[in-house]
């Protein structure tokens, strides 16, 4: 964390409305019909899932931080909203994403070697040359009018978690759900804080079944539990007559009556979320992989 | 969290897609036939729009002559087209040629603080944009009254501990704001304390700078030049705080008091004996935990000093002004003053009050302001001093 985020250029830069992001990426559609006709990509959220996976590919023999990891998707969103990704290689973007998430986080990692794993991993996909690199990282900076810094909800879960207080449990479960809050919109429409108190919440209602399984993602532990309408029952204690439920959300729930936090931007991020594992169930790895590579063969985008 | 008290300033930073972007497109584009043609036509529309954003930051600036030249920049003078009589610094980062090793750290934390910091004593990033050559350019806030440096070196110009007093007002709350958003500067020394045309001292120079890590995470201790390095960081602590820019910013108000650097080590060992030398031998009693320090180093063991070396040393400070001092230079970085209780402290109401701005003793020093700005941070003019790190170090730098 750095710098204030009340004054930040994420708030006043990288803050959308639902309707404004809808009326930017519908303008960057209208721009070029014809090619999205042709290259039909998945729903945003599963390639978002798809390229989550390729940085953590990408991270691997680096032992990079989540905070990286989190910082290179939401460039990666920033990106995507100036930029049709059909006029891109979405593996170059990705790497340089992560290369330059990885300085920005203070795990600067080799410009070489970077390019080597990806390399590793995509080989059709990336040449050889660094230059290209960096080249593309010049080309993320200015098209993210060089406003750098990510604000995370990490740090505000951390900090929560004494004052609520919250279980190691609680905490983990939390922390996957900011991880897996990364493969929706969210970072571009609400403020880091909303997503922690939302991950706290589904953390605390949504008690983890099997404490400790939950590795990276949240999805796993919870999708089940929040399609069997536990999820309902909480956004209903949510927003009205705090005194139902059991005590411990009762708590929470007056502490955030209390906290004057934007409870219906809660709501509406937990839906998101709740959605966001109901479409993972189509997710397929390999539809994605065949999409894209289709159409940076075809659009020779790779070179 | 902390707000500027000051009006924050509004410059619409944006940066445009250069042609770099479009080429990511471009480039898909097959060099020679008609259909390549047509793609690119294609596409253009978008570009120009994106491209026009970057173009409209451009044309705000004209860049005038060269300030200043350095391994990693070069910096101009530049005025805002619709008013020629108006003045600003635009340091252009030297992309190399061949994009061989991506955006130097040094380039990435400028922008990156910059952005996201504005008060009355951080000097002021206006706009971002890119050139046609690829490269970026920084439109800093023009600051032509040279550095402290400047002003400390030069024997023609007498100043008073009024005007100590208002400099290190100013340094003071450059470094608590920084604090305050949770950025360490890392590299504090007169010659990136730069002044503007009214008197106004602006701390530049975030190349070195960070954000505060994560608690137990490490970070890098080859930071700060030298001279205004602190004892936990000549010892290799990764784990520090603001204490070490309190400490430079002690070092700073010495210097301006003697007018010579008070520790002038010519390594980093000598670095650490000169500050046993001046101020005492760190020790388990006076710093608990300083033996476990990975560079933990003593050759002789000096007692602490007491308040009365302060007193001796500094007479021109007075005896809250020495006290001041005193705080900010103790050893253990976790008994030194934060930049808070810097600011809280008694020598700025007591007497001599700060001289105001427009008194303070000035000098023209646009060339000066052109080569610090130009100059990669952590290093010192004279060659065998230059030592922080300034490359990436990919081991240490956590």
């Amino acid at each position: 964390m750095a710098a204030n985020y009340w004054a930040s250029t994420q708030r006043r830069h990288w803050l959308f409305t639902r309707e404004k992001l809808a009326e930017v990426r519908e303008r960057l559609r209208e721009r070029d019909k014809v090619t999205h006709s042709q290259f039909p990509l998945p729903d945003q959220r599963l390639l978002n899932i798809y390229f989550n996976q390729q940085l953590i590919k990408l991270g691997k023999r680096m032992s990079t931080r989540q905070q990286a990891i989190a910082t290179a998707q939401v460039y990666l969103k920033r990106f995507y909203t100036k930029n049709e990704i059909r006029q891109t290689n979405p593996y170059l973007v990705l790497t340089t994403a992560f290369y330059l998430a990885c300085k920005m986080e203070e795990c600067p990692q080799h410009i070489r070697f970077v390019v080597g794993e990806a390399r590793g991993l995509y080989p059709e996909f990336i040449t050889p040359d660094v230059a290209k690199l960096g080249e593309c990282e010049f080309a993320l900076i200015s098209e993210m009018s060089s406003q750098l810094i990510v604000h995370h909800p990490y740090r505000t879960l951390s900090e929560l978690q004494t004052e609520l207080p919250l279980s190691s449990d609680e905490v983990a479960l939390a922390w996957s759900v900011i991880n897996d809050h990364y493969l929706t919109d969210l970072p571009l429409l609400h403020p880091p804080h909303i997503i922690a108190i939302m991950a706290i919440i589904v953390a605390v209602v949504f008690k983890p079944s099997h404490p400790g399984s939950f590795g990276n993602s949240a999805q796993a532990a919870l999708s089940g539990t929040m399609r069997d309408g536990a999820g309902m029952g909480m956004l209903a204690a949510l927003s009205d007559k705090p005194g139902s439920g059991p005590p411990r959300i009762q708590k929470l729930v007056q502490w955030l009556a209390e906290s004057e936090i934007d409870i219906k931007a809660v709501i509406e991020s937990t839906q998101e979320l709740l959605s966001l594992y109901e479409v993972w169930e189509q997710y397929s790895e390999k539809h994605c992989k065949e999409l894209i590579g289709r159409m940076v063969k075809s659009k020779n985008l790779d070179k | 969290m902390a707000l500027s008290p000051f009006a924050s300033r509004s410059p619409s930073l944006t940066v445009a897609s250069p042609n770099s972007a479009l080429r990511l497109k471009a480039s898909a584009v097959p060099r020679s036939t008609g259909q390549a043609v047509a793609t690119k036509a294609q596409s253009n529309p978008e570009r120009e729009l994106t491209e026009q954003l970057n173009d409209d930051v451009r044309r705000k600036y004209t860049k005038g002559k060269k300030l200043g030249e350095g391994t990693y920049a070069i910096v101009y003078l530049g005025h805002f087209r619709e008013d020629p009589s108006s003045c600003v610094a635009i340091k252009k980062i030297k992309v190399n040629a061949e994009y061989k090793d991506g955006l130097t750290m040094d380039a990435i934390r400028e922008v990156k603080y910059l952005q996201e910091l504005s008060h009355r004593n951080v000097i002021a990033l206006h706009d971002v944009f890119s050139s046609k050559d690829q490269n970026l350019n920084l439109v800093l806030e023009f600051l032509p009254g040279g550095d402290l440096e400047m002003l400390i070196k030069d024997g023609d110009i007498h100043y008073g501990v009024g005007d100590v007093k208002a400099w290190m007002g100013m340094l003071a709350r450059g470094v608590w704001f920084c604090h305050e958003n949770f950025v360490l500067h890392r590299d504090i020394k007169p010659n990136n304390l730069l002044i503007a045309a009214d008197g106004e001292v602006k701390l530049a120079d975030f190349g070195l700078a960070r954000s505060f890590a994560d608690p137990y995470l490490n970070m890098t201790h080859q930071v700060i030049t030298r001279w205004y390095r602190p004892p936990e960081l000549l010892f290799g602590a990764k784990q520090y705080s603001g204490a070490v820019d309190v400490w430079s910013m002690g070092m700073v108000f010495a210097e301006l008091l003697l007018r010579v650097p008070l520790l002038a080590g010519m390594s980093d060992l000598d670095q650490i004996s000169k500050i046993c030398e001046a101020f005492g031998t760190p020790t388990e009693e006076n710093w608990p935990g300083v033996t476990q320090l990975a560079n933990y180093v003593t050759d002789k063991a000096v007692p602490l000093q007491g308040r009365d070396f302060f007193l001796r040393q500094f007479p021109t400070a007075g005896p809250v002004g020495a006290d001041l001092l005193m705080s900010m230079c103790v050893l253990d970085p976790r008994k030194r003053a934060t930049a808070l209780q810097v600011l809280q402290h008694k020598w700025w109401t007591a007497e001599p009050r700060p001289t105001k701005n427009e008194d303070l003793p000035r000098k023209s020093g646009t060339k000066k302001m052109g080569d610090d700005l130009a100059r990669r941070g952590g290093d010192n003019d004279d060659g065998p001093f230059k030592n922080a790190a300034r490359q990436l170090d990919f081991g240490g730098m956590k």
